[in-house]
């Protein structure tokens, strides 16, 4: 434990007291671990004269488990890799799966004040001098043997509802999209903190050599609230766990093609000699940087074959295209998206990220939902589909959803076939198919508005915290010292969700 | 000499430079070069790179819709500050307090942009409050962090959980930050966000200045037409023509009338133009026509509009008139009985509007509110269930004084709340994706998009006049009864107050001179609004004359209001003086105190990190608890002392600082040391790091004479990959000439898509303040000196320079001179010289394999040159640039 403090470094007095002092600082930093750990493995050793297995508080064993570096996993972990479908603008609950017939004979009523209790509203329709209650023009049913209502938007997400665990109470506190997004991304509505995907990166490594850890596809064309790259940055954590956007087009990965017409054996050749070169000045100067350099550069190098040939779709079979739908033969869709999604995911990708845009539905929210979930019902459905027929599902954990819900007031004009609903923080609707989760359950309940939960909240800081504990981390305890501050995903909240897992 | 060049200047050393260095024997050789290099501008300009990451600088808002805005005026000043070497604490405070100082001057005002630069929000339907307050949190944690390197941030919500610093002693320095005019939501458009600073160009300013002497004199004028016209009004009373005046008729310039007596909309004065019902999404509402103040009225209910279209549309130098009777219930505590604007915050108001709020009428004209306007409020309180008829005239004169409000024809008193209008008040048709077509708001009555209306509340009889109304003409329009009493009146019967109110009216209906001038005025008045509508602005910090009262915020909620508190400092530090005034000018005071124990050692830290790849403190952004000690606590105090001793002079620490043995020590080492220090904290060796992304894309283009060194001015935009900015709505459009090839330091920097080409090297997206960026290593890199263009294009460039030379080789001794600022050892030249021999077989065998090499980026060879041998050199140049030789200073 007192590593190096014996051994003064230096001849100069002043120097050897600051010596002595890192060290006692250092001592006391890693004691605090050190005495943790020292316990944890007397504990252990207890229970091991004891004859018992041991155990740790999630009930499953951690002998024999291979941990790194950062002592991680510290359980065992359900889910390898997970694809996060996001869908950007806040989808409409009320429309697609929050199913609230009592709304109906409330057409055009006053959203009552004992339901809105004061929550706040955006300056877009705080200033509205009626709230009316705008009952979806969907119409809903029960499907599977979980019974789960999906509205007629989506028929083929209602035909895998069996796989489908459903949130309905999830909640957040923003009301505008930047700090939502932000929110839901990194857990703080500001920015500046690591996403999800650099966490799991700096966390658990990677599975794949030649690609990056964490991608994120976004589709093409879509109009809608912007995003912004730092919704998959790294934070304050290490540059290389950033997420990497593939693009569609020739260079999926910035800068991947080599100038036009010099192809991979002639960059192989001109590699090789950067290495010679590289050698001599390691030679002279000895320093392992010129190494790690060298080896950056044959990564990007295989990037340069794996990348295309992950993203290069044309040698799937047919069926599969029609399974995901005919736009996913068109690069750069959503459905594209998805199908590029699971070869990512079958290459060891731990982390691969949607985005889809446009489902911001202010004004004319029935038509916008409609178009919107045209685009994506098919292709998440699919990607279901997918992993599951290749025995994936069982260890990968599949996530959709967007920032906030929507209102179940109108905003601006109500008539009986248009409404639009402004952005609602306190209850909307995720769900979660896969590795660790229940299979054909809905878990949590909002009240008859659709507008506060009544069961189960489940906040976004409970919502990361059990996706890490899915992943074998203990959020609390995975923490990275930034500022003096030993920060974390879930900030200093969230509890994992025990009766969601499977 | 890479080495200090590169730190002083962000520039690689000439082979002229080195020659020059490595031909003078004499002992002062290096220091020469020295002093060459700190006069040089590039040290400005890479002095305020590094200054840049700290400010936060940025040439887009940020956050979601995160526009462009231009504030590069601002680094402009920096660039010449560090060139001139203002001394370090006049250069901060003139940051912190510019606009404070005495006698305040346009430079000492534009620096303060340093306090405006953290991102704003202009997404529609964000509470402004909480945005607003961020940034002032911004503010105060930038100063802590950067100035101070103290993690202020952390005491936002709760007390530091390691240092001495409450969460009362934040909100003590918020308090500082915490009174400007300003708005957490700033204009969806592409105006500045207020307070602005108006900088005119010399010819601009010229033109202002005659063109505001112009106005003055036709004022002038106008008052003189006022005297001379007098006998003859005079003359107009004795004769009793005033009793002529018809009560019935309406006072001349009406452009506009609604009785809707007739249960339809439309403008009695213009059958044609016609009125709509609506919100702004959905048209064609049904009016509810009900009992009105004569016939019928028309009845609000708070959310749909009538819309003018494009009547009611006037600019700030036009005087106009809006008079209408309207029915208060009084259960209404807000709303708009009739406005000329875009929705309400969306666009900062911009426009004018009559409204209720706070149970008193509110004038309002705006470019951007809350700066760049006048707001006026009535001291007498709003009547309810009753009808009044509410006229509001306005001069054109952009002055709070041009407004007048009357209520039945009697005017009320206000009391002016604002006074600041300088710049115009409408669209100028303009065109936004989230607008159908090209958008002039015209005349609204009785709600607004995205805000409150006069809900429950009746209007009738709607005048609107392009002139301004005198109070007799306000009568006649809004309660001709009274004015047929003073009409029947004799000549003696008349008051002093009915003899002025007379004359005015004379002067407005009947006198051409007086109506001529006031024409000419006008006019006059319409270029002087022209003129300054062009002038460039930027945000400045301004304090208001109120100070805003700052209050604890518990858990760091915007609307969590706790104790109230006052400007202070945390005495842990030490104690803010009694004689210091309680503003950002004393708070500068005490951060250039030099009883301050922080301010020297985190600065002089900072630089030294800068040199030495980590600082004596490593934590630079944190001398606190958490942080880590100094490496060499002696050494810093020392230089600490020695810079505040030398007036805070920058050029002499950095001098100092490059000219001392530690920094002049070889890179190279024994695996002892390297073993026993790997991290040199203790400095038994010089330091080894990789160039920043700017340094490696000015180091290419420098070596291959791109280079255009021209310094300071807006951003520019070099080569990206197509459709990077999409997600985020909006196009990026490359420059093409001579400003692709700008220092990197000027690439236009966009918070939410910063340009890859510098930001895969660890450049920070600038949305908050950085004080030590990192150094990774990643196959991303590699790619982007492999394969962006930009290097592709100076390879070529090189490959052409190097066909000067006949001997092969020493066209690569050159370009890997140029590069790596050292020459090539005989393996790595003979390495090279067989790559691009066989490379250049390779091209001449099939040269459609040059294309790349050839044709990415603009530059172009010209068709004498062998393609073959270009290639085949720009290989080789790109080969040398993907060397650790040239990545690494060492």
């Amino acid at each position: 434990m007192c590593d190096g403090h014996d051994k003064l470094r230096s001849n100069n007095k002043d120097l050897q007291e600051v010596e002595k002092q890192w060290d006692r600082r250092h001592f006391l930093t890693k004691t605090s671990l050190g005495i943790g750990a020292m316990a944890l493995s007397s504990l252990l050793k207890t229970q091991d004269v004891l004859g018992k297995t041991t155990v740790n508080p999630n009930n499953v064993t951690v002998e024999g488990f291979l941990k790194n570096g950062l002592g991680l996993p510290h359980h065992l972990p359900k889910v390898k890799r997970i694809v996060y479908l996001f869908q950007s603008g806040g989808p409409s609950q009320l429309d697609m799966f929050d199913y609230k017939p009592k709304l109906q004979e409330m057409f055009g009523e006053n959203l009552p004040e004992s339901v809105r209790q004061g929550q706040r509203l955006t300056a877009m329709s705080a200033q509205q001098s009626v709230f009316p209650i705008a009952p979806t023009i969907m119409d809903f049913k029960q499907y599977g043997e979980s019974r789960a209502w999906v509205s007629e938007l989506l028929p083929e997400t209602a035909k895998v509802v069996d796989d489908i665990c459903f949130i309905k109470s999830m909640q957040t506190e923003q009301i505008n999209h930047d700090p939502a997004i932000t929110f839901m991304q990194t857990g703080h509505q500001l920015p500046g903190r690591p996403s999800i995907g650099s966490w799991l990166s700096y966390g658990l490594g990677s599975d794949n050599e030649n690609l990056p850890t964490f991608i994120t596809l976004i589709t093409k064309g879509q109009g809608g609230q912007p995003l912004y790259s730092r919704l998959w940055g790294n934070g304050f954590l290490p540059t290389e766990h950033q997420g990497v956007q593939f693009r569609s087009g020739k260079d999926p990965v910035l800068y991947l093609s080599d100038p036009e017409n010099y192809d991979g054996n002639d960059r192989r050749k001109m590699l090789d000699y950067l290495g010679k070169l590289n050698e001599v000045q390691h030679d002279a100067y000895g320093d392992p940087e010129i190494v790690a350099r060298m080896k950056q550069y044959e990564m990007a190098f295989r990037m340069q074959t794996s990348v295309p040939e992950v993203t290069d779709l044309s040698d799937e079979p047919d069926y599969i295209f029609d399974m995901y739908g005919k736009e996913s033969r068109e690069p750069g869709t959503y459905a594209a998206n998805c199908l590029m999604a699971r070869k990512l995911l079958e290459k060891g990708v731990k982390f691969v990220q949607l985005y889809h845009q446009g489902w911001d539905q202010h004004i004319f929210c029935p038509g916008g939902v409609r178009n919107k979930c045209k685009q994506t019902d098919r292709g998440g459905a699919a990607l279901l589909k997918d992993l599951k027929q290749r025995g994936m599902l069982e260890d990968t954990l599949v996530i959709w959803g967007g920032e906030f819900g929507r209102t179940v007031y109108s905003q601006g004009q109500l008539t009986k076939t248009n409404y639009g609903r402004d952005h609602h923080p306190k209850a909307f609707t995720m769900w979660m198919a896969g590795a660790g989760v229940k299979k054909g359950f809905t878990y949590g309940e909002t009240d008859d508005f659709s507008y506060n939960v009544i069961k189960d909240p489940v906040h976004i800081h409970d919502f990361h915290a059990t996706l890490m504990h899915l992943f074998g981390i203990d959020h609390e305890r995975f923490t990275f010292k930034h500022q003096g501050r030993r920060f974390r995903l879930t900030d200093v909240h969230g509890h994992v969700v025990k009766d969601l897992l499977a | 000499m890479r080495r200090v060049s590169f730190d002083l200047t962000g520039l690689p050393p000439s082979p002229e430079d080195i020659t020059r260095f490595v031909n003078n024997t004499s002992e002062s050789a290096y220091e020469e070069e020295v002093d060459r290099l700190l006069a040089s501008v590039h040290y400005g300009e890479h002095m305020a790179l590094d200054w840049m990451d700290l400010a936060r600088y940025a040439d887009t808002h940020g956050y979601t819709v995160d526009r462009y805005r231009d504030v590069s005026v601002w680094r402009d000043w920096v660039i010449a500050s560090f060139n001139e070497n203002r001394p370090y604490d006049e250069f901060v405070t003139w940051q912190m307090a510019g606009d404070m100082l005495p006698n305040a001057t346009k430079e000492q005002i534009l620096a303060t942009t340093f306090n405006r630069l953290h991102p704003q929000n202009l997404e529609g339907g964000i509470v402004d409050e909480e945005f607003r307050s961020e940034y002032v949190s911004d503010r105060t944690n930038v100063m802590g962090q950067g100035l101070l390197g103290l993690t202020l941030a952390c005491a936002k919500c709760h007390d530091h959980k390691y240092d001495p610093i409450s969460q009362k002693n934040y909100y003590e320095l918020y308090s500082f930050f915490n009174n400007v005019n300003e708005t957490g939501q700033i204009p969806w458009d592409f105006s500045m966000p207020v307070p602005s600073l108006m900088l005119p160009t010399e010819k601009e300013e010229q033109f202002l200045a005659y063109v505001d002497s112009l106005v003055n004199t036709k004022e002038t004028e106008l008052e003189k037409v006022v005297q001379t016209e007098k006998q003859t009004a005079e003359n107009w009373i004795t004769d009793k023509k005033y009793q002529k005046i018809n009560p019935q008729n309406k006072p001349k310039g009406l452009v506009v009338h609604y009785d809707f007596d007739r249960g339809r909309l439309y403008n009695k004065i213009n059958p044609s133009q016609k009125g709509e019902m609506r919100t702004k999404f959905t048209r064609n509402e049904i009016p509810e026509f009900v009992k009105g103040y004569a016939g019928k009225g028309l009845k609000m209910d708070g959310d749909v509009y009538l819309d003018l279209d494009k009547l009611g549309i006037y600019r700030r130098h036009q005087a106009f008139s809006i008079g209408i009777r309207v029915f208060i219930p009084k259960d209404l505590e807000e709303g708009v009985i009739f406005h000329k604007m875009l929705g309400t915050r969306l666009h900062s108001y911009r426009g004018y509007h009559l409204n209720i709020k706070d149970n008193k009428f509110e004038i309002l004209m705006a470019h951007v509110w809350p700066e760049n306007a006048i707001v006026e409020e009535t001291l007498d309180e709003v009547p309810r269930e009753k009808w009044v008829h509410l006229t509001m005239t306005y001069d054109g004169s952009s002055k709070a004084s041009g407004f007048k409000l009357f209520m039945d024809g009697v005017e009320m008193k206000t009391k002016i709340v604002h006074d600041n209008l300088y710049k115009d008040i409408v669209f100028n048709n303009y065109q936004d994706i989230i607008y159908d077509g090209p958008q002039e708001p015209g005349l609204k009555i009785g709600a607004r998009w995205r805000g409150r209306g006069i809900g429950g509340a009746i209007v009738d009889d709607l005048t609107v006049y392009e002139k301004e109304l005198t109070p007799l003409e306000v009568l006649q329009n809004s309660n001709p009864e009274t004015l047929k009493v003073l009409s029947s009146k004799s000549p003696e019967q008349l008051s002093k107050a009915e003899r002025d109110a007379l004359t005015k009216y004379f002067m407005a209906q009947n006198s051409t001179s007086f109506q001529d001038k006031l024409n000419e005025l006008k006019e006059i008045r319409s270029i002087q609004s022209d003129s300054t509508e062009k002038v460039k602005e930027v945000m400045v910090m301004k304090e208001m004359e109120e100070p805003r009262q700052a209050y604890i915020l518990e858990r760091g909620q915007y609307d969590a209001l706790g104790e109230e508190v006052f400007p202070n400092t945390p005495d842990a530090v030490f104690a803010f003086s009694d004689t210091l005034p309680k503003n950002r000018l004393g708070l500068s005071k005490w951060i250039f105190d030099e009883k301050n124990p922080l301010t020297a050692r985190v600065t002089v830290n900072r630089y030294w990190s800068k040199l030495f790849g980590t600082g004596l403190v490593k934590t630079v952004e944190d001398f606190g608890n958490q942080g880590e000690l100094p490496s060499h606590p002696k050494l810093l105090d020392w230089l600490a002392v020695n810079f505040i001793e030398s007036g805070w002079d920058v050029k002499a620490l950095h001098k100092l600082m490059v000219l001392s043995a530690t920094y002049r020590q070889s890179s190279l080492t024994t695996n002892e040391i390297k073993a026993m220090d790997p991290e040199n904290r203790l400095l038994a060796r010089g330091p080894a790091l990789r160039l920043t992304g700017e340094m490696l894309r000015d180091n290419a283009l420098l070596a291959s004479g791109l280079l255009n060194d021209s310094i300071g001015g807006p951003s520019v935009r070099p080569y990206q990959p197509k459709g990077l900015w999409k997600i985020n709505g909006s196009e990026y459009k490359p420059d093409s000439g001579e400003k692709l090839y700008r220092r990197s330091m000027y690439t236009i920097w966009k918070r939410s898509v910063p340009h890859p080409t510098i930001a895969t090297f660890d450049a920070p997206d600038r949305s908050v303040c950085i004080t030590r960026r990192q150094e990774t290593n990643t196959p991303l890199q590699a790619l982007v000196l492999l394969n962006d263009p930009t290097y592709i294009e100076a390879s070529r460039v090189m490959g052409k320079n190097m066909l000067v030379f006949k001997d092969p080789n020493q066209a690569i001794e050159n370009a890997f001179l140029r590069l790596t600022g050292r020459n090539p050892r005989k393996e790595e030249l003979h390495l090279l010289a067989v790559l691009r021999e066989e490379e250049y077989q390779k091209f001449k065998l099939k040269t459609t394999k040059a294309e790349g090499w050839l044709n990415t980026g603009e530059f172009r060879i010209s068709s004498e040159d062998d393609k073959a041998l270009v290639a085949a050199n720009a290989v080789v140049a790109s080969t040398i640039m993907n060397l650790d030789a040239t990545i690494m200073k060492r």
